[in-house]
């Protein structure tokens, strides 16, 4: 079975080992991702202003290549995602501007694609997935960190409860972990912040993870690269800003169920991880 | 004096840009408790509001706090009465940087975070302070 996905910029780059974990995964349940041919940047960001059109152009001419394809597109960042998936619900909602966007473009686009987040696929196949696991996480005390781009706004997005989720947490179970529930799961790194104050990332990131440490996690997953950045590579400045702070391994999602599913080590990108995961991993026998 | 002076045109663009209706809002700070960073705001996010229902401009134009608002959307979440705030913020930086103010200044960013830094940190930064 192939499936159509769409990596985005940070995959190739950054985001490397939630690449090739994720191929990993679904090679490991007999899936094919097939890359979206000639794929360009999402423009990362929905636009927020209402008489922005431009910004809705590159979301659509993905959606209008990738409907071409598949009536399915999966997508693993969470930024791609929450910015997809709005200009989707937008189109769909305002006819009238994709009317005109569509009159000013060669692509052609109904509003039809749907958007799929790998979580969401192993929330709906999840006994394939648990029927390959050849690994128990047991003990590994994760702490499933959501971020806000796959939750809010829950009217367009749909992907769970926005403010008490469980897919991540029904999906670490179903590999044998233990996931560890933590009240500011849900609430932000400080994003994009990063660039422009990187105080308020730093601050916000540092108080998330001294909330999961502080409710027994020993580990944070999580599926976007731009919380992933913010979690991991800040934590030396927030060793320098807090000397109490302890470091915790931060993994993405897909690195997790790589493990799960007996992936080999080369493909789980491990070694790009700033905090050392190899500890931990190698504390519960996991390498 | 003018202070007083409602500038309604203001409060005009601002309804328009967001799509949002300032009268929704009655002030009940549901946006400021959750707002994870309000702490870093020189105004938080329902006194922001707060100058748009009455059309104070200068005060409105001279806040920080919007700048601060990673549109992570926690408090439209909470909103009791459906008002998403994070497009109000929105509608102030719109504002600002289509009259080619607050726009991020590139060779100010360190050199080593550059290229330290995922490609989507920076395009979403690019994206969100240009116009």
């Amino acid at each position: 079975m192939k499936l159509q996905y769409y990596p985005g910029c940070t995959l190739y780059t950054k985001a490397k080992p939630l690449n090739t974990s994720l191929h990993a995964c679904f090679n490991a349940v007999g899936i094919e991702l097939a890359e979206l041919p000639h794929w360009y940047c999402c423009g990362t960001t929905f636009t927020l202003a209402r008489d922005n059109r431009m910004s809705l152009i590159a979301p659509l001419r993905i959606l209008a290549k990738a409907q071409q394809e598949d009536g399915k597109v999966l997508v693993p960042c969470s930024i791609c995602y929450n910015t997809l998936k709005r200009a989707n619900y937008m189109l769909n909602e305002d006819r009238e501007t994709l009317d005109i966007l569509n009159e000013h473009l060669e692509e052609s686009y109904d509003g039809n694609e749907i958007v799929l987040h790998p979580l969401e696929f192993f929330r709906d196949n999840e006994e394939l997935v648990r029927s390959k696991v050849k690994k128990s996480l047991k003990d590994l005390k994760v702490g499933c960190y959501y971020g806000c781009l796959l939750l809010r706004p829950q009217q367009e997005i749909q992907f769970d409860d926005p403010e008490a989720p469980t897919i991540f947490e029904n999906f670490i179970s179903s590999v044998g972990a233990t996931p560890i529930d933590f009240p500011l799961k849900v609430e932000c790194c400080g994003s994009y912040l990063v660039v422009t104050s990187p105080d308020a990332a730093l601050e916000s990131s540092y108080k998330l993870l001294r909330n999961a440490q502080g409710n027994g996690v020993n580990a944070v997953v999580t599926s976007c690269p731009l919380c992933y950045y913010n979690l991991d590579a800040l934590q030396e400045k927030m060793t320098k800003a807090h000397p109490d702070f302890k470091q915790i391994p931060v993994f993405y999602f897909s690195q997790i169920l790589a493990l799960a599913l007996g992936a080999e080590e080369k493909n789980l990108g491990l070694e790009q991880n700033k905090v050392s995961p190899y500890t931990i991993l190698k504390e519960y026998d996991l390498l | 004096m003018n202070k007083i002076l409602a500038d309604k045109d203001l409060t005009r663009r601002i309804e328009e840009i967001s799509d949002q209706k300032l009268s929704d809002c009655y002030q009940c700070g549901r946006c400021t408790a959750g707002c994870p960073f309000a702490e870093f705001m020189d105004v938080p996010p329902n006194q922001v509001i707060r100058f748009m229902q009455l059309g104070l401009k200068e005060d409105l134009l001279k806040t920080q706090g919007p700048w601060f608002c990673a549109a992570c959307l926690v408090c439209q979440a909470r909103c009791p009465r459906g008002v998403d705030i994070p497009r109000l913020m929105e509608a102030v930086r719109t504002i600002h940087l289509r009259a080619k103010e607050g726009l991020i200044d590139v060779p100010e960013i360190d050199k080593e975070f550059l290229l330290d830094a995922p490609p989507l940190a920076l395009i979403s930064a690019f994206s969100k302070f240009t116009y």
